[in-house]
């Protein structure tokens, strides 16, 4: 039989490229797992671990010191932990909202990204989930947020967002962490069955758990996985919108909008496909995922890219809007403050990195062009990290009362945990690639066999 | 009744056990020149400069315990007999004065366990009814200084305070039989103190021909000068500022020490209400706190003052039955017409509207002349005896430039063997010219009593460490001449010698104690009938009752004024006119260190400038249009040169200052022993010359490349047109009445607010702008009260200043001439406060008599709470400020109030630890608390009674009607945020000629 | 006693058609193994449907349901404090976090119900004594089914080849 290509005549661009079976597939899939390490990983992973070597610096002075290790002042109380944090979470988005959201549409290009995505949303929620503690005055007593009974029957404050953020943010993180195993066990499975290596049968099949591909188990997983798939997805949308939460439930020109929610939502989805881009291009050329990570699946994220970075733009737009339209002096100036105040560059820098770069997705040539992708999603990181620091940093800096407004100037401390986190999220990435399979094998072969009886049912009619 | 008893007086043998420990302190000398090189190194990170100070105070403390004679820190042993009146954990009272410019502030120190705590102003006592100012608050972190000296010491080398005595006394008497003391001067701290004024008289009979100077680089020489001028004798002016409907003031920053500003400040504000609004002309050079009040305000160089003087004068003549004063306004002659004629014109019919019923008044810096002038002025207008009364001189040495220049002049001719310095460090302050520190040092003999180990310590034979005020006996005199006795709250923590034994010294007396001495004394000058009972009232009271000095009856006698206006018109034509390139420079005393003595407390040198809200710096000041023709902009640094001496100095632009003209705040530039002084600011002193003391032309400026970052904690000038602090003519407040309507009164809600009203007490502040002078007593009233760390210049520029009360300043109308309005901003305890309901951890919540309570062990540091605070007002403790603190300024602390660690959130709290004792005293007393019996520190300090405290459920509280006033507003009250803390709208009365 | 019978298909149908075949037979015990999951397999050897989706509900409400009780007893009837002037029992702001923690208690019913429906971990099953069964999870389409004595073992092994199988083995079950 030939390949998969032209299933679609009026869509050119294969999902799976040239002539498979499932041994192939296996064996494209498993290949980067088996293969003795390259001289390149070592040298990404040291590098990894230099930065983190630098993150774990960077949290030691915070714990020693105290937050005045950081560029932090009154009335700049949150600066870039928040930052980072929000930028991080929104990172962390994109993985289960790819697998959930596309798995529950059915979409068939989500299954050779979605354990990638997946697994990038675990390493970028455990990122954010540090900067909650780590930017507490007195880290030592995180606990508090938590309602564990005590004698003095002192509670925490639930009108605050930030429990809400606290149980949002673990709920997010635990729930795809189990996503991501129930779909990974299959795999193990056939991990543990197709190695040679003893050790590696006796590891992969702990984590295998035993898994024999029954049609019993079969059953039972399938529908496991939809519910899990079912939950995640409002869930991706409620984290987020708590998330927002923490601003908008202020009273700080700024942070106090309605609009935030959603636009917040759009945003995370943006920043999140942008980071998925930015990981999976190089990986898919050195680890020779070509046939299976195709143009299509590129084609496509860029388009939710272009989709998004629409919907963000919108809210810049409206934010705009109703900073005069509201006609409240102080929603004016701070609109004002962002686009001419002392920190305007990071306002154009986002306009330019958000709205116009992704504008040249319109154009299809480009859209199936990695190298511009890649750089286009870059610059979207960016972009998306300079919208947090414009939204906490330059509403906070320019309030109420001139006589408290100040500027704000980071440390090397700050730097080095926005570095040092992402190396560390670097870091536990090449460890995936080297060690899990980037594609889930089981939703893959599954596709393929679907896409070859479309193929012949296309092709006997 | 001091509470010295507790404690163990200091024995020789101690003091020598202290001198290994000596050793140690050098080396932190040694690490204290290589930190600071001109204050540079210290910005490489948040908490050097700190933490370094911190370690060489704990580490001095350290060696002090053993030095000094008392360490109740150490002390855990009880009471076997309690003290009388003492029950542990109760505050005692003990009145007791404090002298600045030779007169003395009656206060009253609050003391726990013989340990004091809290400096506030004595209600009875004249110069302060009951008002402080920053000095006095911040006295209390000066007696706990560890950097104080320590030791006496020959050339550095330490002895016992015996060898001492032995080794002068036998010097003494060689010198009595040779010349009768011919070689023997004293520099003295100019004071009042009756026991001084006696100890001359009798060193005069002893040694015949020993002399006595005084010096205080601020010392106002010239206004003795224009009395003598205007009615020929001398004599001490007291004004009385309630009485005046028209002030004109000729530099006169009357609101600012020297002198008593308290009281000034009192009198003034009371007549800012619309009610009985005065109306303030000021023309001045630099912006000051009295400019800042201003209705009208006229910035002139210094020089031109005079020339307005004088054509105020010419202009009143015009006035019908003011011609008593042709005789003056002939002598100045035919005068060159200047621009501000009008000015001239409306001050003058004001004046003459309001005779008996205004006040001229000139500063410190201005030349004899114009305080004569003022002085005639106020006696046609028949001001003599309603605004103004004139009183005995009291009694002082005369201590201005001039009489260093003497001394000085004396020690070249060489006719100085012996030198007895008790004056402050005036080899700092003394006018560079005299170069006195070359002076000093070719003294043979010389002694230096002082506080630290400073500029002066070094130059001297004998370096002798003085007991602070508030460690010994002595007495002193108030602006009036109220006699106080200065009584100790505590030994001497550092083995310092008290002034009066210092003295006592050198008539023999060599055995007894201050307290000794002071008795005898007082035994000797006074009724020996039941002299116990009257000494306890004496220091109960804080002064002696009726010892003011009797008012004088003078008359206009202008003969003396008219010649020497004749000679300074004759010396003016001789004069060539400043070459625009060269500009004027003026000498200011600094609103924080005064003349450089404060210079080592850190909240003085932490506290933002009234006027330009720098710390930790002293600025040149310029105006704006100056600073736009030399092409410069804060924090440049320039190069001024003057009479051949040169300095280099950060520029601050301060929009209002006089065109042309350079001010310089003295007392920066320390190089003394004392680490917080050191580096921080420029010497403004090195440039000063005694022919000109305050003002000269001369002064050359250029531009360096350098950039010397200010810490500044309020950048922005302009309000962005926010009903932020309003003020706003009478007449229109008379006419639409409510204005203010918009800005209180409730707000649109979902929820309905709390009820408080069932509620026994409401607490509530009222703060009445037209009042507020921005004195900032208040600010260091209330880091006095609570525990408030000092965060250092790093952190300020960082701005991270801990204050709970801050002072904001806006400027309004344009650069050159600007209104300007301060406003006290503290945590409102909003009754629907933002800050509440963000925090995660119910660290701040409401109290059922409406505080916005603070939970400092609850809080983990999440700052949301200032995030959603839009009053700014919360403060973060960024990183430990309270860690390692010097034993001594532990013992600073308040035990009412909580010290924070690092990590927490904390604020403004109302003084709830007021609230409580004043709580627990009325349900002793089976009552309700009584409005007016609590008052917060910052009400409690402040001199123009603008803050008011109390609660709101009692309708006839002062707060309540406040809060019902007219005036009355919210700051940011369209966010229905429900502040308890109401503003009072400023009033001005501007005066229609001038509109 | 018992012994396991597998048998190796070589396509989808042929596998499905002996499942069907074999529960025709009246034989109980049949099972398919695939890498990814056959449309129709549950059907072939008649499985009822999952109670997963019953788990799920129940956990997400009962989380849900808990989580509100807790933020109204420990604000609203346990320690009431005035929070910024609001009322201590505010509904709205109750809802984010009841939201949350029903769907994270939903997810932990799931997650736990499916391994103890499917009894995992089971680190031992008799099909994996078969080397050539490896194949199950990678590439190949297996089928076992359980007799109980010498002779339907024997029987069944004929019947699988017939059926199809490319290669059948059995695993006797020790004694």
């Amino acid at each position: 039989m030939q390949s998969a290509a032209s299933a679609d005549p009026l869509d050119p661009l294969p999902l799976i490229a040239g002539r498979q079976d499932s041994d192939s597939l296996t064996r494209i899939i498993f290949t980067p797992v088996w293969e003795k390490t390259r001289r390149g990983w070592w040298f990404l992973f040291l590098l990894g671990l230099a930065g983190t070597g630098l993150l774990t610096a960077a949290i030691t002075v915070t714990f020693k010191e105290g937050i005045g290790s950081w560029g932090n002042n009154m009335p700049v109380a949150w600066a870039f932990g928040i930052t980072d944090f929000v930028w991080w979470i929104g990172i962390g988005h994109a993985g289960t909202l790819i697998s959930a959201i596309l798995l529950l549409f059915q979409q068939k290009w989500r299954n050779s990204i979605n354990r990638f995505a997946e697994t990038m949303t675990l390493f970028a929620v455990m990122c954010a989930g540090m900067f909650p503690v780590l930017h507490l005055g007195r880290p030592w007593f995180a606990y508090w947020l938590v309602p564990y009974p005590n004698r003095m029957t002192i509670w925490p404050q639930f009108k605050s967002a930030l429990p809400w953020d606290v149980v949002a943010v673990s709920t997010y993180f635990t729930v795809s962490l189990l996503f991501w195993y129930v779909g990974l066990v299959p795999d193990f499975a056939s991990l543990r069955d197709a190695s040679y290596s003893r050790l590696k049968r006796i590891v992969y099949g702990i984590f295998a758990l035993g898994w024999r591909g029954s049609s019993r188990q079969w059953h039972h997983h399938k529908i496991a996985y939809l519910l899990l798939g079912g939950l995640a997805t409002p869930l991706v949308v409620s984290v987020h919108t708590i998330v927002s939460f923490d601003f908008a439930i202020s009273q700080l020109p700024g942070w106090h909008t309605t609009l935030f929610p959603p636009y917040f939502v759009a945003g995370a989805i943006f920043s999140g496909f942008a980071m998925v881009l930015t990981l999976i291009i190089p990986a898919r050329r050195i680890l020779g995922l070509e046939e299976i990570i195709t143009l299509k699946h590129i084609d496509n994220m860029n388009k939710v890219v272009l989709a998004t970075s629409m919907m963000v733009g919108y809210g810049y737009l409206m934010e705009t809007f109703i900073g005069w339209y509201s006609a409240d002096k102080y929603e004016l100036f701070s609109v004002a403050n962002r686009m001419f105040g002392p920190f305007a560059y990071m306002f154009w820098l986002l306009i330019l990195c958000n709205v116009l770069a992704p504008q040249v997705f319109w154009s299809r040539k480009i859209r199936t062009n990695v190298v511009a992708t890649w750089i286009v999603s870059i610059l979207v990181n960016v972009g998306m990290w300079s919208e947090r620091f414009v939204i906490v940093v330059v509403s906070l800096h320019r309030d109420f009362l001139p006589s408290s407004w100040a500027m704000y100037k980071p440390t090397w401390v700050d730097f080095g945990l926005l570095f040092g986190t992402i190396s560390f999220f670097g870091t536990l990435f090449l460890l995936f690639l080297r060690f899990l399979p980037a594609i889930s094998a089981t939703e893959t072969k599954e596709l393929y066999k679907e896409l070859s009886e479309e193929h012949a049912e296309a092709t006997a009619a | 009744m001091s509470s010295s008893g507790s404690w163990p007086e200091p024995s020789g043998e101690r003091q020598w056990r202290s001198i290994e420990e000596r050793e140690g302190s050098a080396e932190l000398r040694a690490a204290l020149e290589r930190e600071f090189p001109a204050g540079a190194a210290e910005l490489s990170d948040g908490i050097d400069r700190r933490s370094f100070i911190q370690l060489l105070g704990a580490s001095l403390a350290a060696s002090a315990v053993g030095a000094c004679t008392s360490a109740p820190a150490e002390r855990i042993l009880p009471y076997t007999r309690q003290p009388v009146g003492l029950t542990p954990g109760n505050p005692l009272h003990f009145a007791t004065a404090l002298s600045l410019g030779g007169r003395a502030t009656g206060v009253l120190a609050t003391s726990w366990e013989g340990r004091p705590t809290k400096l506030e102003g004595n209600p009875l006592h004249p110069s302060s009814q009951g008002s402080s100012g920053v000095f006095e608050q911040a006295a209390l972190l000066q007696l706990y200084d560890p950097q104080r000296a320590r030791l006496v010491k020959q050339r550095g080398t330490p002895r016992a305070w015996k060898t001492f005595l032995l080794d002068t006394s036998l010097r003494l008497s060689a010198s009595a039989k040779k010349d009768q003391g011919a070689g023997l001067r004293f520099l003295l701290e100019p004071n009042a103190s009756p026991f001084v004024a006696d100890f001359r008289t009798r060193m005069a009979q002893a040694y015949r021909n020993a002399r006595f100077y005084g010096y205080d680089p601020l010392a106002d020489d010239n206004g003795p000068r224009g009395v003598q001028l205007a009615f020929g004798q001398p004599s001490d002016v007291q004004w009385d500022f309630s009485k005046a409907d028209v002030v004109v003031s000729l530099d006169g920053d009357f609101l600012q020490p020297p002198g008593p500003h308290l009281r000034h400040a009192r009198a003034f504000s009371q007549r800012r209400e619309p009610a009985r609004l005065n109306r303030l002309y000021s023309i001045e050079s630099t912006l000051t706190i009295t400019g800042m009040m201003a209705d009208h305000r006229l910035r002139l160089r210094p020089s031109e003052i005079q020339l307005f003087a004088l054509e105020l004068v010419q202009e009143l003549v015009q006035q019908p039955g003011l011609s008593s004063l042709s005789g003056v306004s002939q002598a100045s002659g035919q005068l060159a017409r200047s621009e501000h004629l009008k000015w001239v014109k409306a001050v003058a019919s004001d004046l003459a509207r309001h005779r008996g019923r205004s006040i001229v008044i000139a500063g410190p810096s201005q030349p004899p002349i114009v305080h004569g002038l003022a002085h005639a002025i106020n006696a046609v207008l028949g001001n003599l005896g309603q605004t103004l009364q004139l009183i005995r001189p009291v009694a002082g040495v005369e201590s201005g430039v001039a009489s260093l220049s003497a001394l000085a002049d004396e020690i070249k001719q060489g006719a100085v063997e012996m030198l007895v310095i008790t004056a402050r460090n005036p080899v700092y302050s003394a006018p560079a010219d005299l170069d006195f520190g070359k002076r000093v040092a070719s003294v043979p003999d010389s002694i230096y009593h002082g506080l630290y180990e400073d500029e002066t310590w070094e130059k001297v034979q004998w370096g002798i460490p003085a007991a602070h005020p508030l460690e010994t006996w002595s007495d002193a005199q108030a602006h009036d001449g109220t006699v106080s006795i200065v009584q100790p709250l505590i030994a001497p923590l550092f083995n310092g010698i008290p002034e009066v034994e210092l003295l006592a010294s050198f008539l023999g007396v060599i055995d007894k104690s201050a307290h000794q001495i002071l008795r005898e004394f007082w035994i000797e000058h006074g009724p020996a009938a039941a002299f116990e009972q009257r000494w306890e009232r004496w220091l109960a009271d804080g002064f002696i009752a009726n010892t003011a000095s009797p008012s004088v009856q003078a008359a206009l006698r202008p003969d003396s004024l008219i010649s020497a206006i004749r000679d300074w018109v004759k010396e003016q034509q001789g004069q060539v006119r400043s070459t625009p390139d060269t500009l004027e420079v003026n000498f200011v005393g600094d609103y924080k260190v005064y003349d450089g003595r404060f210079a080592n407390n850190a909240w003085l040198q932490e506290l933002p400038n009234p006027i330009t809200k720098v710390t930790w710096d002293n600025a040149a000041l310029i105006s704006p249009a100056t600073a736009r023709r030399l092409g410069l902009e804060r924090d440049d640094v320039v190069l001024l040169q003057y009479r051949g001496r040169q300095i280099e100095a950060p520029v601050y632009v301060l929009p209002g200052h006089a065109d042309d003209t350079v001010s310089l705040p003295l007392g920066y530039g320390r190089s003394g022993a004392e680490s917080v002084a050191r580096g921080v600011g420029f010497n403004a002193f090195a440039l000063r010359h005694s022919a000109a003391p305050w003002f000269d032309r001369g002064l050359i400026v250029k531009k360096l490349s350098r950039k010397h970052k200010l810490a500044v904690t309020h950048d922005h000038w302009a309000m962005e047109g926010r009903d932020l602090a309003i003020q706003y003519a009478v007449e229109r407040f008379e006419k639409e009445p409510n204005a203010l309507e918009q800005l209180r009164g409730p707000t649109e809600t979902l929820y309905n607010p709390v009820n408080f009203d069932r509620e026994q007490y409401k607490w509530a502040m009222a703060i009445d702008l037209s009042r507020c002078i921005g004195c900032s007593a208040c600010v260091v009233a209330c880091q006095a009260e609570n525990n408030i760390p000092v965060v250092g210049k790093v952190n300020v520029l960082k701005s991270r200043e801990m204050h709970w009360l801050r002072i904001d300043r806006y400027f309004s109308g344009t650069l050159e001439d600007p209104a300007v309005i301060t406003q006290p901003v503290a945590c409102v305890h909003c009754e629907k406060a933002p800050c509440e309901y963000v925090c995660p951890v119910n660290a701040t919540v409401h109290s059922d008599e409406g505080l916005n309570e603070m939970v400092y062990n609850r809080c983990v540091g999440t700052r949301y709470c200032s995030n959603n605070c839009p009053y700014k007002v919360r403060r973060f403790n960024y990183l430990h400020y309270t860690q390692n603190k010097p034993k001594s300024e532990r013992m600073l602390m308040n035990p009412d109030v909580t010290v924070r660690a690092r990590g927490v959130m904390e604020k403004c709290t109302y003084c709830v630890q007021r609230i409580e004792r004043a709580r627990i005293q009325s349900r002793i007393e089976g009552r309700a608390i009584r409005d007016g019996e609590l008052t917060t520190a910052c009400e409690q300090a402040c001199p123009a009674q603008a803050i008011t405290f109390g609660s709101l459920n009692d309708a006839n509280s002062a707060v309540a009607r406040l809060h019902r006033d007219q005036r009355r507003y919210d700051l940011l009250h369209e966010l229905g945020t429900l502040p308890r803390t109401a503003y009072l709208a400023r009033v001005k009365n501007p005066n229609p000629e001038l509109a | 006693m018992s012994d396991w019978i597998l048998g190796e298909f070589a396509s989808e149908e042929k596998l499905l058609e002996a499942a069907r075949e074999l529960r025709a037979k009246g034989h109980a015990q049949v099972e398919t193994y695939s890498p990814f999951p056959l449309r129709g397999a549950s059907e072939a050897v008649g499985l009822r449907r999952s109670k997963i989706p019953a788990l799920a509900l129940f956990g997400g409400l009962s989380g849900a349901t808990a989580a509100y009780l807790i933020q109204w007893f420990t604000n609203a009837v346990n320690w009431p404090i005035n929070v910024g002037g609001r009322p201590p029992h505010s509904a709205p702001v109750f809802i984010p976090i009841t939201f949350e923690t029903g769907v994270l208690i939903s997810a932990f019913f799931i997650f736990f119900g499916l391994w103890i429906i499917l009894r995992l971990p089971q680190p031992y099953h008799p099909v994996f004594e078969v080397e050539a069964f490896r194949s199950a999870s990678t590439d190949a389409l297996w089928l076992s089914v359980e007799s109980t004595n010498p002779s339907e073992t024997e029987q069944l092994t004929n019947r699988l080849r017939g059926l199809g199988a490319r290669q059948v083995s059995v695993v006797p079950e020790e004694p």
